[in-house]
């Protein structure tokens, strides 16, 4: 089934770009997520008919991704699952909201249009913060960064855990898949029939999978409060990096911009 | 005779009242011994590598490692002399690079950075993958995985290596390479399969297990050539041995 | 229903966060006392099993189409509600890190709305006082299929409820509620059947997976199913609490909202929340609006705003052309 192919394909490729050696990945992961953060919460602050102030914000994106030489179009393509669902939410913004809001060359802009587009570019630049994010840090580097912020490392370690073995469970579902498929041909998706004997021995394998797991980490020297990874200190460029855009973002939210940019022309 | 490292005398095990698994072995292993442990499925072998580190327990009998008997309150102690690779790599390896995989011992063991990236150099140095030490596990190969799994257990520098079926799902080529780094060491390390051949090329001493119970026990030159016994007891002549 | 990050505002984001890290630091307290090192191994290769095992396609009988898995109520079944909420916790975190399903700023929200229905009222409440005198085939698919169906459309109404006091959408409530609930509840059904098929699976196979079944003659439980409820009960009212105190502070996401519910302030009443929640916006908003001297920023759009972001965009564009032509340039 290709949806678990696309899984596996779309980690490894994630997981390629975040093991490239560029400046971007080389910053310590706790400020560029505490950045991510803030960025996602400025661009979400931003009220409703702000498009103006939101469309401001797609200069951090814009630049970083030119600097990591990441691709706009793989970061898009990861859309499709979350886009839709935003855009349901606000394509009837124009319907319910049709006070006039602001008039371009005659032409008046409502509200709901304004509100509709502003939750729209928030959709995107939200998705793109969290790639950016996530293709320059490896998931060790994410776990170093949490275990930062002090998350407790029950939850740590299982979120590494689960990175390492989604791959290998998904070639076990899509070995399962394909050994259904060949004797029921035709059929797109598993049938009521075996619902149950398919994914519940998933889970029985699985679970013995963890027993066996849990005696190789025993086997070596693992205990509950083990730290699995060491966690690395901050440098003083990554101390640069978080302040200046810290500072830039905050100013971006700020000052608008924009708008002081377009009425040096208009 | 050498130093002995491990001395078992009367061992039994069983899952299930009445089913043993294992039946009074009793059997010694000395230093630089290369043992394979060889018998059809379900004989017993697996229960046998996991009896000496405690995975399963309690045992009857006594199993003695370096002079300190397998208990409850030695176990680390003993895991730290004892290094077990187990059959499925992916078992094996539950951290995302190579190389944070082989430091996850050294780690726990509390050693200084510094220290680790030694033993990790070295382990990785010891199986020939020094270039795959940045690489993430889901991207190696099985033979690469088999390599690691042992680079992973070689920077805890163990006196003794259990092996369960390595050679399993491998293809030639890092069958051979496998083959290769094990003739290399110089650990008592102890091999289960029923992949003879393997055995043949990577042991110097045979214990043929069935039922639960030590059949025969001696160099391969011996146990491997007959035919008669190895038949009667669900296994074959290696390949390289048979005659066609 | 993964809700994005530009559905919510921070406040939203900030009380479901506090929320779903109340919960979380329970569960730990919970899983750290049962003292089994082996849990934390389990929960990540079951998580791993999880995001496995909604990635299969289910051929819905009768309909032609597909459905998936979200597999809270399954996970907490096998390895009880707390193991089973911070297992999906890291589910939670590795789609929407690696699969841009649900915002990272929405992953409270998101714990919230499937996590923690799922674990805490799906397993702690519904599957174990089903199953407080043992399990049967009929009481299994009873506890998952209620269970399911539950969950979801409390998952669903609290997505309604986060969209709404972010005041993102001009959709009055009623009409949002009108379309999440029903498509949830077909999606809870299905939900419901498979996890009562893999369920039925494993009690054949290996009864002693599932958790929380009680025997006939069971000690009285130490948390009796009144005082559960009641527990859930004040956690919805604190967070519903800290929620509507949260959308009162927001920059004007609620007062638009109740706009248009309410057509306009007709209601004298609502006028004067409207002046309490400015009071509280003026003195909590972290962020002013724009209030640049001499902008003409009332609405928060202009037209010399557009102008502006075209021509930074032309700029910008520019530069990393002239950034790929220096790049390709050096690589040739």
């Amino acid at each position: 089934m290709s949806r678990i192919g696309n899984a596996a394909r779309n980690i490894g490729k994630l997981d390629e770009l975040a093991r490239r050696d560029t400046w971007l990945n080389r910053i310590h992961p706790l400020p560029k997520l505490l950045v991510t953060v803030l960025y996602l919460v400025l661009v979400v602050s931003f009220s409703p008919r702000q498009l103006t102030g939101v469309l401001g914000m797609a200069i951090y994106p814009f630049i970083l991704f030119e600097f990591g030489d990441l691709s706009f179009t793989s970061a898009l393509y990861r859309m499709r699952i979350i886009l839709p669902v935003v855009c349901l939410v606000g394509v009837l913004n124009p319907i319910f909201d049709r006070e006039p809001a602001l008039t371009i060359f005659g032409v008046t802009v409502t509200g709901g249009v304004l509100t509709m587009l502003s939750l729209m570019v928030k959709g995107v630049l939200t998705v793109l913060a969290t790639y950016l994010l996530i293709a320059t840090t490896t998931v060790e580097s994410v776990c170093g960064a949490l275990r930062m912020l002090h998350i407790p490392g029950i939850l740590v370690t299982e979120f590494l855990l689960i990175c390492r073995y989604v791959s290998v469970l998904l070639s076990e579902a899509d070995r399962m898949w394909q050994a259904y498929s060949m004797r029921a041909p035709g059929q797109r998706g598993v049938a009521a029939g075996a619902w149950g004997s398919m994914i519940g021995r998933l889970l029985l394998r699985s679970m013995d999978r963890a027993k066996a797991l849990y005696q190789s980490m025993c086997l070596r020297g693992f205990r509950e409060n083990s730290t699995l990874l060491p966690v690395k200190g901050l440098e003083s460029k990554d101390l640069f990096y978080f302040a200046s855009f810290t500072t830039t973002l905050i100013l971006l939210r700020i000052f608008p911009v924009l708008e002081l940019i377009g009425r040096l022309f208009v | 005779m050498s130093h002995i490292h491990i001395d078992i005398s009367g061992l039994s095990f069983e899952y299930e009242k009445g089913h043993p698994v294992l039946d009074s072995i009793s059997v010694s292993f000395h230093e630089h011994d290369s043992v394979g442990i060889i018998g059809a499925n379900a004989a017993g072998k697996s229960t046998f590598l996991k009896l000496l580190v405690g995975l399963e327990m309690p045992p009857q009998g006594s199993i003695r490692i370096e002079e300190i008997p397998v208990e409850k309150n030695t176990l680390s102690k003993i895991r730290e002399k004892i290094g077990y690779v187990f059959q499925d790599s992916d078992t094996q390896l539950f951290m995302t690079t190579v190389q944070d995989d082989v430091a996850f011992a050294p780690r726990n063991y509390g050693l200084p950075e510094d220290e680790v990236a030694r033993r990790v150099a070295r382990a990785l140095d010891l199986v020939h993958i020094p270039h795959l030490a940045g690489k993430p596990i889901y991207k190696l190969s099985g033979g690469e995985k088999k390599l690691a799994s042992i680079a992973t257990i070689l920077s805890m520098t163990p006196d003794i290596i259990l092996m369960d079926e390595p050679s399993a799902a491998l293809d030639p080529k890092n069958r051979r390479s496998l083959i290769h780094v094990l003739n290399e060491f110089d650990h008592l390390r102890i091999i289960t399969s029923h992949d003879l051949d393997f055995i043949w090329d990577t042991c110097s001493r045979v214990v043929l297990i069935d039922a639960g119970r030590i059949i025969a026990d001696g160099i391969p030159d011996v146990i491997l050539r007959d035919e008669t016994l190895l038949t009667a007891h669900g296994l074959e002549l290696p390949l390289s041995l048979s005659e066609r | 229903m993964h809700m994005a990050d530009a559905l919510i505002v921070p406040g939203t984001a900030a009380v479901m966060a506090a929320a779903s890290a109340g919960a979380a630091a329970y569960s730990i307290y919970k899983v750290r006392r049962e003292n089994d090192p082996a849990k934390v191994p389990v929960m990540g290769v079951m998580g791993a099993f999880v995001f496995a095992a909604q990635m299969i396609n289910f051929t819905i009988p009768g309909t032609g189409s597909s459905g998936h898995l979200c597999g809270g109520l399954m996970l907490s079944a096998v390895l009880g509600p707390y193991a089973g909420f911070l297992t999906m916790i890291g589910v939670l975190l590795v789609q929407c890190l690696f699969f841009a399903d649900g915002g990272l700023l929405a992953l409270g929200c998101n714990i919230w709305n499937m996590a923690f229905y799922g674990c805490f009222v799906g397993a702690l409440l519904i599957w174990k006082s089903i199953m407080k005198n043992g399990a049967s085939k009929k009481r299994i698919t009873l506890a998952s299929i209620l269970g399911s169906v539950i969950t979801l459309q409390m998952g669903a109404f609290s997505v309604c409820i986060e969209t709404f006091v972010s005041g993102v959408s001009a959709l009055p409530f009623k009409a949002f509620l009108a379309a999440m609930l029903p498509i949830h509840l077909a999606i809870g059904l299905v939900e419901g059947l498979i996890t009562a098929a893999v369920l039925c699976f494993i009690h054949e196979a290996r009864p002693e997976l599932l958790w929380g079944i009680g025997t006939q003659e069971r000690a009285p439980a130490r948390l009796s199913l009144g005082k559960t409820l009641g527990i859930i009960a004040a956690a919805a009212a604190v967070v519903g609490g800290l929620l509507s105190l949260a959308a009162s502070a927001l920059p004007d996401g609620l007062e638009w909202a109740l706009e248009r519910v309410a057509g306009t302030a007709e209601l004298p009443a609502a006028g004067g929340a409207y002046e309490a929640a400015g009071a509280v916006q003026k003195a909590t908003s972290i962020l002013p609006d724009y209030a640049f001297p001499g902008s003409e920023s009332a609405a928060g759009t202009t037209v010399s705003g557009l102008a502006g972001a075209l021509i930074t965009a032309l700029i910008l564009i520019g530069i990393a052309l002239a950034l790929h032509f220096f790049r390709s340039r050096r690589r040739g």
